[in-house]
């Protein structure tokens, strides 16, 4: 006979569990910021696993109600059965745009690379046209970018361009490659300035390696295809640096495609080693600290800081390191604010049907940080930082940058 | 005195009975079905809802092959509403198998079953999930699957309109007889107990394995061999198209996509009633290995549950007179037999196959009666409505577009989340007075079909009992606990893997959330029931079983 015996399996949890690993426990559904403050989102549990069932490759996707769905994650960190809830989602969405089309905003929201080039070089113009009111109309009109929703800045001098002429520190205990993202790039370059200088001040040399944009802003704008194409490109790029050193990123959500997505998402061949050499880069200083190579020589800093912990460093999973560097740093007072998502989710709260829900699901946070006052709200992500800044009208920073000051760096 | 006065009773509601009860209907006989359970509680909603193009018989049985073919394209042209079109493969695995094609395609030759040899490559690109031991494989785009509820119900529905009365819940307890003739059937509401009689010219037997047992009531001999089938439920539809094993019909070489879900199926085993369905590991087990053979997934794949139906196999034999000839069923004309005027029974046959069968015994009751209209009922199709199945097959699509633009319009909650059941789809049913039992709604929706088996949908069903029925809080936690009972039956042949967990999942909703043993126990239904327990152990009423 050639029938394999079959011996029924009791312990399905794995790493990555197939959708029939669903229990309809609705644990997904209960944390979904979308699904929580509105009526009109199904919720992560029907939208993944439960339409999955129904998906049929040969028929054409049915994407009712998938734009809801913002790309935080949350429901698959707390899926007690490690369903990926996302996958299914995304694959779908991708599969619907691909039968019936993109639309501009989406082709553009998803090109981040493309835009920053466009922006940085015509840096004040751009931000000039942002901030101008009939631009920021014709824009919502035409492209469908909420006209309230502040655009980021973009800087002339690209962090690519800084780092070329940045001189080599003349003597270095390891290499980490440094994955600096879009944002750093093109809107943030002081933020990357700071990660190569904490990183050099600890004997750190940091390699700048070519890459491309992470994907995450394709996933999320249903372009699977596009991202998956980025993440090739990166994957070429990075792996074979991954083979002798580090890699470390400053984007919580760049992080996370490199570490997770890239191999589980995207299903790109070659990821996992990469991903099992990323890290976050407060969770790479945390590490230096455990393994007592972490400069302590801090300067006080006396502020009184919030922290706000990014959706997708949750899915991590490595807890909030920066709240255990911050407490290393005399004089800094962190609190968290533990209100949940600020609703951004990174291009979702810029798009005009979506801008009043994203900001119905901060209003939590921004209470919460306007109630308790701080010198500013610390957050990994940049477009967390965006929101809070906009919703609470506080002023915001990544974690390093407090550390940054601690070691003296202007 | 008889309650109710007619020309043609027929017993049995499933796929047989429904159909012969139109095929009167429209031949303008006046006619009453009267059916123990629910409509399609028996073989019918137990088979494994394959549309069969032949191919299966074309070797062995050419007869019910041609037979297969000429009805299969009837029922896509009348029963349009019922059947997923989505052709099917025949593949080789073995050495036997390969030895088997040869006689295969010839008799798909024969039978002019529409037969395509296709190459592996083509057949994996089109259904990636044919695992690697596929050596060749055949497309037959005749096969299909035909949801066997649904089939019934539009029979009957189409027989309704056209006259003719249905009568669920109720068994034949006796007849009355004048002389040789039988005069009338004496029925019982199974749930009330209350009985009834109707007096008629002519009682039609269509309850297939239970035709024995019927008959017996009048002392007539029918000779029904019960053989019963055991099928495994995944809860994804692993290919699109059904999957056949090409060889010598066997154990386990069916995978039928069903809607949301695949059917593995099935074995063959004699059982001594056709109630008594016993499901063994080794069956189940045996299913899914064999169905692991041609495709990829169906061992890891999540089984919901597993269920058996019963053959009604006739002892050809036997009873080789008196009947009209046909190889794969049989009409038993009991005046010409044994005598018993006005008793004719349908025996034998395949839910593919419903509309012919009733056509042959229609017409010798017809004669009988002196009603010389023909036979339409391969032209007039079945239901005029939408393409329901499409829509079941669809139902994400049916949730409503959410608008984020235009303000917050709540979407509908779901009853069932699984199988994505609308409080509207559900609403008629709960109106419709032969609806009797949570499993009735469960037919006719897919509530509690899909992978948690009314772990989340029981309780927002039986609180529409409240609300819509105007039962109290006891009757309808007892609903539920029923309703539950009947899907544990077929879970807890599965419980590994994901089903273990998910079963979990809802006996903590219900017997810690609910309490719901307690709760019974409080209400005074179950004084017996003390203890705390899995709802399995209560003695399963005949109906419920059917």
């Amino acid at each position: 006979m050639m029938t394999e015996d079959f011996e029924p399996v009791t312990d399905t949890v794995e790493e990555q569990a197939p959708v029939e690993a669903c229990t309809k426990c609705t644990a997904c559904n209960t944390v979904c910021p979308v699904a929580r403050n509105t009526e009109i989102f199904r919720g992560p549990k029907l939208l993944g696993p439960e339409s999955e069932r129904f998906r049929i490759p040969q028929e054409p996707s049915v994407v009712a109600g998938l734009d809801l769905c913002s790309g935080c994650k949350l429901c698959e960190v707390t899926c007690p059965s490690q369903v990926s809830i996302q996958t299914y989602i995304r694959r779908a969405q991708n599969k619907g745009a691909r039968e019936r089309g993109r639309t501009l905003r989406d082709f553009l929201l998803g090109h981040t690379r493309l835009l920053g080039t466009f922006g940085s070089l015509t840096a004040p113009l751009a931000n000039l046209g942002n901030r101008n009111p009939l631009l920021r109309w014709f824009m919502e009109r035409f492209v469908g970018i909420h006209r309230k929703r502040p655009l980021p800045r973009y800087q002339f001098l690209t962090f690519e361009r800084w780092h070329r002429r940045h001189p080599r520190p003349v003597r270095a205990r390891r290499k980490v490659a440094y994955f600096y993202g879009c944002w750093v790039n093109y809107n943030e370059r002081r933020l990357g300035e700071m990660v190569v200088a904490i990183l050099e001040r600890n004997g750190i040399e940091v390699v700048v390696p070519r890459q491309q944009c992470c994907g995450i802003p394709a996933v999320v704008n249903s372009n699977t295809d596009l991202a998956r194409k980025y993440g090739v490109q990166n994957v070429r790029l990075l792996a074979p640096l991954a083979g002798e050193m580090d890699i470390v990123a400053s984007s919580t959500s760049c992080g996370l495609m490199l570490k997770h997505d890239y191999s589980h998402l995207l299903d790109i061949p070659g990821a996992e080693p990469l991903g099992a050499r990323t890290y976050d880069i407060c969770e790479y200083l945390w590490m230096l600290h455990e393994a007592k190579e972490l400069d302590l020589d801090f300067q006080p800093v006396p502020m009184r800081v919030l922290y706000h912990a990014p959706c997708h460093l949750k899915s991590h999973g490595i807890g909030y390191p920066a709240m255990r560097l911050l407490r290393l740093v005399p004089g800094v007072k962190v609190e968290e604010v533990d209100e949940g998502c600020c609703g951004i989710s990174g291009t979702f709260g810029v798009k005009v049907e979506k801008y009043d829900l994203s900001m119905k699901i901060g209003s939590r946070l921004f209470a919460a940080v306007k109630a308790a006052g701080s010198d500013a709200v610390l957050a990994d992500c940049e477009t967390c930082r965006m929101q809070v800044e906009h919703g609470a009208g506080a002023s915001s920073a990544h974690p390093v940058e407090i550390l940054a000051r601690a070691y003296g760096y202007r | 005195m008889p309650d109710l006065s007619t020309g043609v009773v027929v017993i049995g509601g499933g796929s047989t009975g429904a159909g012969v009860l139109r095929d009167l209907a429209m031949r303008g006989i006046d006619a009453v079905l009267v059916e123990k359970g629910d409509l399609a509680s028996g073989t019918t909603g137990r088979s494994h809802g394959l549309l069969h193009s032949g191919g299966r018989y074309c070797v062995n049985d050419l007869q019910a092959a041609i037979e297969c073919v000429e009805e299969g394209r009837i029922l896509r042209k009348i029963a349009r509403t019922t059947i997923e079109d989505t052709g099917g493969y025949f593949v080789s695995v073995t050495d036997e198998d390969r030895e088997w094609e040869p006689r295969f395609v010839e008799g798909c030759r024969q039978a002019g079953i529409t037969c395509e040899r296709i190459s592996v490559e083509e057949a994996r690109r089109r259904e990636p999930a044919l695992s690697r031991h596929v050596r060749t494989a055949f497309w037959l785009p005749e096969d299909g699957h035909l949801d066997p509820f649904f089939l019934v119900l539009a029979n009957t529905e189409s027989a309704r309109r056209r006259g003719a009365r249905v009568m669920t819940y109720t068994e034949v307890v006796g007849f009355s007889r004048a002389g040789d003739r039988v005069t009338g059937v004496r029925l019982r509401d199974v749930m009330s107990g209350a009985e009834t009689a109707i007096a008629c010219q002519a009682v039609i037997n269509a309850t297939g394995a239970w035709s024995g047992l019927v008959a017996r009531l009048l002392g007539v001999e029918v000779r029904v061999v019960p053989v019963k089938g055991v099928m495994v439920v995944l809860s994804h539809r692993l290919a699109h198209a059904a999957i056949n094993r090409c060889h010598k019909p066997g154990d386990g070489d069916i995978v039928v996509p069903a809607l949301s879900v695949a059917i593995l199926g099935t074995t063959s085993a004699k059982v001594p009633h056709p109630e008594v369905l016993p499901i063994e590991w080794d069956e189940v087990r045996r299913m899914i290995e064999e169905g692991a053979l041609m495709l990829d997934g169906v061992t890891t794949a999540r089984a919901m549950r597993a269920y058996a139906g019963v053959r009604p196999l006739y002892d050809l034999g036997a009873e080789a007179e008196g009947r009209e000839m046909s190889r794969n069923f049989a009409v038993i004309d009991h005046e010409v037999r044994d005598g018993v005027k006005g008793l004719t029974s349908i025996v034998g046959g395949k839910v593919t196959t419903y509309r012919l069968m009733a056509e042959r015994v229609v017409d010798l009751v017809a004669r009988r009666l002196g009603v010389g209209n023909p036979c339409t009922t391969a032209d007039v199709p079945i239901s005029d409505h939408d393409d329901s199945l499409d829509q079941l097959r669809h139902r994400p699509a049916q949730l409503g577009v959410p608008k984020p633009h235009s303000g917050e319009h709540p979407l509908e909650p779901l009853l069932c989340e699984c199988e994505m059941v609308r409080p509207r789809d559900a609403a008629p049913w709960f109106a419709d007075p032969a609806v009797r039992t949570l499993e009735d709604v469960r037919r006719r929706t897919r509530a509690g079909m899909g992978p948690c088996q009314a772990a989340i949908c029981s309780y927002r069903l039986a609180a529409r009992l409240v609300t819509d029925r105007g039962l109290d809080g006891s009757q309808a936690t007892r609903a539920m606990a029923d309703f539950l009972e009947t899907r544990w039956r077929g879970v807890r042949h599965v419980f590994w893997g994901s089903q273990l967990r998910q079963a979990q999942v809802g006996t903590g909703l219900q017997m810690e959330l609910f309490n719901l043993d307690r709760q019974l126990a409080i209400d005074g239904d179950r004084p017996e029931t003390r203890e705390p327990r899995l709802p399995s152990r209560r003695p399963v009423p005949a109906e419920a079983r059917g």
